[in-house]
């Protein structure tokens, strides 16, 4: 694939914006209607993908990608542990209604959208770095 | 008698939770902070003693108690009794003074490895002081196991060392194997009696009563001494403690003298309410302990190197303490162990000290230094009377207590010859134990001044040496002695020994005694303790005794020279050493059988499995294909054209002359396949299918540069059948399960899930989301997504080191 390919890098100026919008609206829509931090995070990383293709690997590289992986790992844990603190079972979610309808659960599913972006970028890159 | 009522103290759990928090400090910003990570380590070990100091005592016992897994009856569950209070403060007391002493010890070494060493010696504290206070089994076994890893990082601390990380890998792999039966002993515990909670059982007699008589019980048992004799070195498994003296020694003094191989001595004395009346736990304590006590003490004599003796005089005690418990003697457990991690820790600090002196151990060529060293020459004095248990120190209190213990043991009423078979070898090993400390302090401190070895290395000691050690902190003091003016390297052991002689000059009044039954694990005992013995056998087994250590001292040169004294060195780690590597051999031989690395074997065997599955899970439900109920009349005319473009798409697949057009062809089939699903309405799924065929053909064209050619010419006719034979059974059976899925009978099934009550409804009353799949995955089944994605993390990781170090091997070729 040329990575130089004016077109590819026109388009992505567009598409990844737009792609990570759509993805900010299925990760929270997921709670109701279709959608969720899997598929969200599966969304960043193609709209990672198609960065990677369009501007080269180089700039994608710069991100330890691993470390959003950990990251999001921890929040999720984290998530779980809290309840813990507060005298409740591991992974006792519950229902936040102040300032807006919000289940704890959703730290969770940040968590897994995290990993999700974290795991395949980091895969996307190195295999990417392969290449040369 | 009742237990003591537990009140809740919300404390409790801060003074495990400090040393971890020093430890993550450490872990995170140790580079950052420097010499002050000590300090940090040092503050949350005052901190946790002050805690466990301050807890409410008198008839009422501190408690902590937090759902974990309540599905399968588990707590985070802590307990104060005192037993187990008195071992968190040992643990958080002695590990005040190692750290203060670290801190100076330490100060000439690599600075790039004190991180890891405070993070590790930090985490051990934490869980040393989880393992006194938990009340949940699995929660001693999770702080159990995080001891034995910790105490892996700190024993290799100079992993540059061949040595090194032989000893903590050794350590490793027995206290490892052993936590590992532990974990299966105290499973079998839970199945038998129902509840993990170690007071809950020894509380209730009914359910002692339904422990010991079960017949698993023995099975149990004999899996948690597994755990405790390997983690307590007690024969046959004592060998890795004298290896693991490669250890920088303020890790040798805390872990291998003071408090982990403690843990499962701790652990007998936690067990005894609860095996105590199974006939094995007595003959089995007492001869493994009776011979570990002996082997100890024998192999102490011979010693050359200051660590070596104590290490062996260490496993010598511990094998006196498993003796002590198969007698039931718990009145007395808690004075031993504090009397043993007293002088055996300030004789380790002593060594320290010694070898950073003159840059030696070995016996033979020191001496003299009581001119230099003053102060620790007092300390090791204090240490080595105590050790020898001579009045007025606590050690001779401790002896006097256990051969007045045995005398008047209920267990061995009846039983005289087995009951003078265990004072005789309890003498000799007291009379070894004291020619040794005598053997510590003359061939150290009295004498004349030997020469200063240049370098330090003592190639001929015992292999338990780390002669290198010297060297490594070699270029940080000039004058040999630099750091001796530092008051926290001789603070620390006189602070241990004095206490030694406070509290046995406090036998003479009744505190001592009163201290020592309040500590106890089973204090309700009647026991009697004073530095003023009435004139009996005790007192004369103890004169005895001297007298048997006079004469081995001035006999040590003829006993060495004993033929007795050679035979056999170490050959029970060189058989366990030559078992891990045939072990290794084995597994290398059967992966290169099963995981040959052929994919296509591999996919085989995976194709294969899954219609073999899912007919025994048919079998087991009572389905076949006979009840398939399916018809296609509502099947509307564009979803019959789907399947036609996916047939096509099919065949082009499999008959592509090249990957990329493969490639392309499975992408089409699995877009085809999501328009399937706009048919059947099921969003969810189109999106996700829609998102992962996208993301796997971004997959396939990064690596379709790296794949071999495509297809490939060297498969024979036969194995072209096989492979065909293999997809139509595999394809059969998919189909098959499909059609089944939509048979009345697993409709119903499915179909609970919208039913008032079911899934649907409990999604929207419990996460909040109408949402089901999602509220499914994130909050109901969130401990399953919590396995799956950590799996993916590491997944991730290992893609990640794979690849990079693949680059970094080419790189460098």
């Amino acid at each position: 694939m040329n990575a130089e390919s004016p077109i590819l890098r026109t388009v992505a100026g567009y598409a990844i914006p737009f792609t990570l919008l759509v993805a900010l609206r299925i990760f929270f829509q997921g709670h109701d209607e279709p959608g969720g931090g899997f598929i969200a995070g599966v969304l960043v990383a193609s709209a990672g993908a198609i960065h990677l293709l369009s501007y080269g690997v180089e700039r994608a590289a710069r991100i330890r990608w691993w470390r959003v992986a950990v990251i999001g790992l921890l929040v999720s844990v984290c998530n779980g542990i809290w309840p813990m603190l507060l005298g409740h079972p591991y992974m006792d979610n519950e229902i936040l209604h102040w300032p807006v309808h919000l289940p704890t659960a959703t730290f969770f599913d940040l968590g897994v959208m995290l990993i999700v972006v974290g795991t395949l970028m980091t895969i996307f890159v190195e295999l990417s770095l392969e290449r040369r | 008698m009742p237990p003591p009522p537990t009140i809740e103290v919300n404390a409790l759990p801060l003074a495990l939770a400090l040393p971890f928090a020093a430890a993550a400090i450490a872990a995170g910003f140790g580079r950052r902070l420097g010499r002050a990570t000590g300090w940090i380590v040092f503050a949350a070990a005052a901190a946790s003693t002050a805690i466990l100091a301050g807890l409410p005592g008198h008839g009422e016992v501190a408690g902590f108690r937090v759902p974990w897994l309540p599905a399968i009856g588990v707590d985070f569950a802590l307990r104060a009794d005192p037993f187990g209070r008195f071992f968190a403060l040992l643990v958080s007391g002695v590990g005040i003074f190692i750290v203060l002493y670290a801190i100076a010890y330490m100060a000439g070494e690599d600075a790039r490895r004190m991180p890891r060493f405070w993070a590790a010696l930090a985490a051990f504290m934490g869980a040393m002081i989880g393992i006194a206070l938990s009340d949940d089994l699995l929660l001693l076994f999770l702080f159990w196991e995080i001891t034995s890893l910790s105490s892996f990082l700190l024993i290799g601390h100079h992993d540059d060392d061949p040595k090194a990380r032989a000893g903590a890998l050794l350590a490793l792999q027995v206290t490892g194997l052993g936590g590992l039966v532990l974990a299966l002993g105290i499973l079998l515990v839970a199945q038998i009696t129902g509840t993990f909670s170690m007071s809950g059982i020894a509380s209730s007699p009914a359910q002692v009563a339904a422990l010991l008589s079960s017949p698993l019980a023995p099975a149990a048992l004999a899996c948690i001494l597994v755990g405790v004799f390997t983690k307590s070195a007690q024969f046959p498994f004592h060998f890795w403690l004298p290896r693991a003296m490669v250890a920088p020694t303020p890790v040798s003094a805390y872990l291998h003298a003071a408090t982990m191989v403690k843990a499962g001595v701790f652990l007998l004395g936690r067990m005894l309410p609860l095996f105590g009346g199974l006939p094995m736990w007595t003959p089995t304590l007492v001869i493994v302990g009776s011979i570990t006590m002996l082997l100890g003490a024998w192999k102490a004599f011979h010693e050359t190197d200051l660590k070596a003796i104590l290490a062996r005089t260490t496993g010598s005690t511990l094998g006196f303490l498993t003796l002590l418990y198969g007698l039931g003697a718990a009145e007395q457990d808690a004075l031993q162990m504090l009397n043993h991690a007293l002088y055996k820790g300030a004789l380790f600090l002593v060594a320290g000290i010694v070898d950073h002196r003159v840059h030696t151990r070995d016996l033979r060529k020191l001496g003299g230094l009581r001119g230099e060293l003053p102060l620790p020459f007092l300390a090791a004095t204090l240490a080595a009377l105590s050790m020898a248990g001579v009045p007025p120190m606590l050690g001779f209190l401790a002896k006097e207590s256990f051969y007045a213990g045995i005398l008047h043991n209920e267990l061995l009423a009846g039983q005289p010859l087995v009951r003078w078979a265990i004072l005789l070898a309890c003498l000799a090993a007291n009379a070894l134990v004291a020619a040794v400390a005598a053997k510590f302090v003359i061939g150290t401190f009295l004498g004349e001044r030997k020469g200063t070895p240049v370098g330090g290395h003592d190639g001929a000691g015992s292999h338990a040496t780390a002669g290198h050690h010297a060297d490594d902190h070699g270029g940080g003091h000039g004058g040999g002695g630099a750091h001796i003016e530092s008051p926290p390297l001789w603070i620390s052991p006189l602070a241990l020994a004095a206490p030694a002689l406070a509290l046995g000059l406090l036998g003479a009044t009744s505190f001592t005694g009163h201290l020592a039954t309040a500590i106890a694990s089973r204090p309700e005992h009647d026991f009697h303790l004073s530095l003023l013995p009435g004139i009996g056998l005790p007192l004369g087994l103890s004169l005895a005794g001297f007298l048997l250590a006079f004469v081995l001292w001035s006999m040590r040169t003829r006993i060495a020279a004993l033929p007795a004294a050679h035979a056999a060195h170490h050959s029970l780690d060189r058989l366990w050493e030559r078992g891990i590597a045939n072990l290794a051999v084995l597994g290398e031989a059967l992966s290169s059988r099963w995981q040959n690395g052929s994919l296509r074997r591999y996919f085989i065997t995976t194709l294969l499995a899954v219609p073999v599955l899912s007919w025994l899970a048919l079998a087991k439900v009572g389905l076949s294909y006979r009840d398939i109920a399916v018809s296609l009349t509502n099947l509307p005319w564009f979803g019959l054209f789907l399947c036609v473009l996916l047939g096509i798409a099919t065949v082009t697949a499999v008959s592509a002359t090249n990957r990329l057009q493969a490639a392309i062809a499975t992408t089409t089939i699995g877009f085809i396949v999501s328009m399937l699903f706009v048919v059947y309405r099921s969003p969810d799924i189109l999106l996700t299918q829609i998102l992962i065929e996208t993301v796997s053909t971004i997959f396939v064209l990064l690596v379709l540069l790296f794949m071999p050619a495509f297809p490939q010419r060297d498969m024979d006719r036969s194995s072209q059948l096989v492979a065909m034979g293999v997809a139509t059974v595999f394809s059969l059976a998919i189909t098959v399960l499909l059609l089944l899925s939509m048979t009345p009978g697993l409709r119903e099934e499915a179909n609970i899930a919208v039913r008032p009550g079911g899934l649907l409804s409990l999604a929207l009353e419990k996460g909040g989301g109408a949402n089901a799949v999602n509220v499914i995955i994130v909050d109901i089944r969130s401990l399953d997504t919590n396995g799956e994605i950590t799996v993916l993390v590491g997944v991730g990781l290992c893609i990640y080191g794979l690849l990079r170090a693949r680059r970094a091997r080419s790189t460098a070729a």
